[in-house]
């Protein structure tokens, strides 16, 4: 009868050890009755320092957004990522800003005015004289020339931005002039750019940042950048965590109008829409920046969080090579239109954002400069099998379509690839589908081409010129080297698209809308890039956040939130 | 036994080359280019960037010259600087151990515990319900996905109910401790903040349960056994004849024999723990190695993926190393030397 005592008695001891380890844990209470700053939404007073956080004071709160960041760098010159552009935008200010509600309209920020000579290669700035970095000091047009000259010799991604810069001048200390060795009046647009935001360039120097042409190998200030920021904006860099959280502090030397609101803004890293979703259901988030717009039904009838779907400039596209190994039969236009024709755009609208999309004529998102007045795809599918039987390809042939694993924009790539294939197989044409991750995507794109692929776009900035330096079938373009182009003279080379972003460059107004839209056609002919889906953004925040919105040039402007009440 | 431990210590060293270099050779043999991770896409056609890029960080040499460089730095303790977070791969390490060691040692006691105790109560319970359910639950730990648990316990237990906390190690709005040993519980304590340290301690609970299930389930299996052998082997039965009280019977005979298989999956679970916590740090926004890896490995973050190899290399080969130690200390029939 007692031949089991002995494991009954150890079982126990075992269970209580159990036990106790569940009751430490369990003492710890909700985290939402002992944060250390008001919840959101309510107005609980702080509870000094616990946990070590400073009181937010009752001015205001800290504000949480989660979000999956793409950061690998907080040095200005040399970030690129949309993450990098709510960073940039909060911390380092720009001359010249985009109007959220229209990309198309810039308006003034550090600079009160600005000007470009007739044939755009000569653009002069003024300085607002009341500009002032977080430390107190004046922002100068030496400030300007040491950042952008750093910009474009640290050689980061967005150094492209500053091709063909010739000079820039500091007659005084509130003028900067830039000079442009060819037309270029899509400068004004990139200046307002986060990524030309404008650092205290005293500040850097000290830190061992150099704007001289060798500052690729030169330059000593990364690390310094990783735990501090030099910039004139509403917000300044408090910590980051790579991979956890970049917290923002309140720059309390702020000089312009609109006195920031939050103390303290945490950008947190959270990688999936659900989780997002979660945490703004519950208060831990004030904004959720990435929840997809199928996921927004959960969200209705929750009176503490607001949600609305916007426009935005984003976009996914399949594009086709015909230079690529496995696609000669692409070198045929008819069989690029018969491709392109037998896309049902609405059935992939539906299926892939819940119709929360907008279909898109050309590689110039809706909204741009040269979009309005072109034609949206039509799924066409008898024009689409006539095309094909006419080329002799009426039994269809086999396309590789090797694509990046990835979801974007709440779009599936895979998801969205399927219903391709589904597509192009009523038309006899046999998708292979192969989704690899990014890095070895961009290398068989570059190696031997992928004739059949999907990626996406969002803008650097709002003019409409990098939609056609990039997808143009134009020297140097990232899209004619995919289809076997890339150079003047060769097949896939459009020199009319050439002529027509150089008069683009060289004009403003009508003149250059009217160019730009003879692009958007000549990009929609070449039936090289075919966009799917342009998306829209669910903006979903908890119900007293005010100023919520997405802007072409800086994704999130930090100094346009504030609280209700 | 000084010996012994002296020579496998020897051999760290070269199995440790051996791992870096195998890790080298299959990151640098895939076909797929980092620059595109460093660069972006859009300017992988751009050869000013694509260059000065190229020579930053050190690809612009064959393969057996980035070896041998990689090989130098290695020998001064230098992992590389990670493509991705641009900082030093070994202050990245260094500064994730904490968290995912909070978690692994969380998960081990969770599992250690909780697996000697059902596995002991189901072997005394032999063929009963309580057995089976015992059983049912190992084997629900040992076969679900730790991804799945984990998003059903997250929406169920924090979204929907709100009985435990949401992902993070720390609550929102919070501010880590000062930072002395980077565990945010002991840090916690070291501050005197007792507030922060059972919310740290609170967080750990559904993340450690999710990872450690699994290992629970594996170990009270193995324990159910092993008590069940011992219980019926003919010393015990020769123990109960001699009229040795059987308190005495299980603690000396039956326990002691029925721990060494333990003993042998206690070590490489703990390595296995440390390892094996990608997905559940990647779900519980755990700022540890996990996750690291698993950005690395994304981004063909070379640097970063070499010293994950060689993090989770040391990982097992000291665990192993351990293991045998116990054993010997557990079994002195066992001779080392």
């Amino acid at each position: 009868m007692h031949r089991h005592t002995g494991v009954r008695n150890w079982t126990r001891v075992a269970a209580l050890g159990m036990v106790v380890t569940v009751m430490a844990a369990s003492c710890g209470s909700d985290d939402k009755t002992t944060s250390v700053s008001a919840a959101p939404g309510g107005s609980q007073a702080p509870s000094g320092t616990t946990g070590g956080s400073a009181a937010p004071g009752a001015e205001g709160r800290e504000l949480v957004i989660d979000r999956d960041m793409d950061l690998t760098t907080l040095d200005l010159s040399l970030t690129y990522c949309d993450t990098c552009q709510i960073f940039n935008t909060a911390v380092y200010e720009t001359l010249i800003t985009v109007d959220p509600a229209d990309p198309n309209t810039l308006l003034p920020r550090l600079a009160t005015s600005w000007e470009a000579n007739t044939d755009n290669t000569v653009f002069t700035f003024k300085l607002d004289p009341a500009a002032k970095f977080d430390d107190g000091s004046a922002v100068e047009s030496k400030d300007v020339k040491f950042s952008w000259e750093r910009l474009a010799n640290m050689k980061g991604s967005a150094s492209y931005l500053m091709a063909g810069l010739e000079s820039i001048d500091t007659p005084d200390a509130g003028t900067v002039v830039a000079t442009f060795s060819a037309a270029n009046s899509a400068f004004l647009p990139i200046v307002a750019a986060s990524y030309l935001g404008i650092m205290n360039s005293d500040v850097a120097t000290e830190q061992g940042a150099t704007s001289a042409a060798d500052a690729a190998t030169t330059d000593k200030a990364g690390d310094w950048f990783l735990s501090n920021s030099a910039g004139s904006g509403p917000y300044k860099l408090e910590s980051y965590t790579q991979g956890d959280k970049l917290v923002l502090a309140r720059n309390d030397n702020y000089w312009g109008p609109k006195k920031p609101v939050f103390p303290k803004v945490t950008v947190v890293q959270v990688k999936d829409s659900s989780s997002q979703l979660q945490q703004l259901q519950s208060g831990d988030a004030d904004i959720a920046m990435q929840i997809s717009v199928d996921s927004v039904g959960q969200l209705e009838g929750n009176a503490d969080v607001t949600t609305k779907i916007v426009d935005s400039y984003n976009f996914v596209y399949i594009a086709l090579s015909p230079g690529a190994a496995g696609g000669e039969m692409l070198q045929d236009v008819n069989v690029r239109k018969a491709i392109k024709e037998a896309v049902d755009y609405d059935g992939a609208i539906e299926a892939l954002v819940a119709g929360k999309g907008k279909k898109q004529a050309s590689p110039i998102p809706n909204g741009f400069v040269g979009s309005a007045d072109l034609p949206l795809p039509e799924y066409n599918l008898d024009d689409a099998k006539k095309l094909l039987s006419d080329a002799g390809l009426a039994d269809g042939f086999d396309l590789d379509a090797t694509y990046p694993d990835a979801n974007v924009y709440g779009v599936d790539f895979n998801l969205m690839m399927q219903k391709i294939q589904q597509d192009l197989a009523k038309v006899n044409i046999n998708v292979k589908l192969t989704p690899v991750q990014f890095p070895d995507w961009a290398t068989r794109i570059g190696d031997t081409g992928i004739p059949l692929t999907a990626v996406y776009f969002a803008p650097d900035h709002t003019d409409t010129g990098q939609y056609i330096q990039y997808f143009g079938l134009i020297p140097n373009s990232f899209w004619a080297a995919s289809a076997g182009g890339g150079s003047a003279g060769t097949p896939m080379d459009n020199p009319k698209e050439s002529e027509l972003l150089a008069t683009a460059l060289a004009s403003s107004g009508d003149a250059k809308a009217k160019a730009y839209t003879d692009a958007g056609q000549q990009m929609i002919d070449d039936q090289i890039v075919i966009p799917i889906v342009n998306t829209q953004l669910v903006l979903a925040s908890r119900t007293d956040i005010t100023g919520m919105h997405y802007s072409a040039c800086c994704n999130l402007d930090l100094s346009l939130l504030g609280l209700a009440g | 036994m000084r010996r012994f431990i002296l020579r496998r210590l020897a051999a760290v060293p070269l199995l440790l080359l051996g791992i870096v270099t195998i890790a080298f050779c299959i990151s640098r043999l895939i076909p797929a280019d980092p620059l595109a991770s460093i660069v972006g896409v859009r300017q992988m056609n751009n050869p000013t960037i694509v260059d000065a890029a190229r020579q930053k960080w050190g690809l612009n040499g064959s393969i057996f010259e980035q070896y041998w460089a990689f090989l130098q730095n290695l020998v001064k303790g230098d992992l590389g600087v990670s493509f991705r977070t641009r900082q030093p791969v070994t202050h990245d390490l260094l500064d994730r151990l904490p968290a995912t060691l909070e978690l692994a040692v969380g998960a081990l006691v969770v599992g250690g515990v909780g697996g000697v105790a059902l596995g002991a109560y189901a072997a005394s319970k032999k063929d009963k319900l309580a057995d089976h359910l015992s059983r049912g639950f190992s084997l629900l730990g040992s076969s679900l996905p730790v991804f799945w648990i984990g998003l059903v316990f997250l929406f169920v237990l924090y979204a929907r109910l709100g009985w435990f906390p949401g992902p993070g190690r720390l609550p929102p709005r919070t501010e880590p401790p000062g930072h002395v040993t980077g565990f945010y519980t002991i840090d916690a304590l070291i501050d005197g903040n007792f507030t922060l340290f059972r919310q740290c301690l609170w967080r750990l609970v559904l993340p450690c349960f999710v990872l450690g299930w699994a290992y629970m389930g594996q170990l009270s299996r193995l324990v159910r056994a092993a008590m069940l052998d011992e219980i019926n082997s003919d010393y015990v039965r020769t123990a109960r004849a001699k009229g040795l009280a059987e308190r005495l019977v299980m603690r000396r005979h039956v326990l002691r024999n029925a721990w060494l298989p333990t003993l042998t999956i206690l070590g490489f679970s703990f390595a296995q723990l440390l390892t094996a916590s990608v997905l559940t740090e990647t779900i519980f926004q755990w700022n540890g190695i996990g996750s690291y890896a698993v950005q690395a490995a994304n981004t063909l973050d070379f640097p970063g993926i070499n010293g994950v190899s060689l993090f989770a290399g040391l990982a097992f080969l000291l665990a192993n190393l351990a293991t045998d130690v116990l054993y010997a200390v557990a079994d002195p029939k066992i001779r080392l030397a």
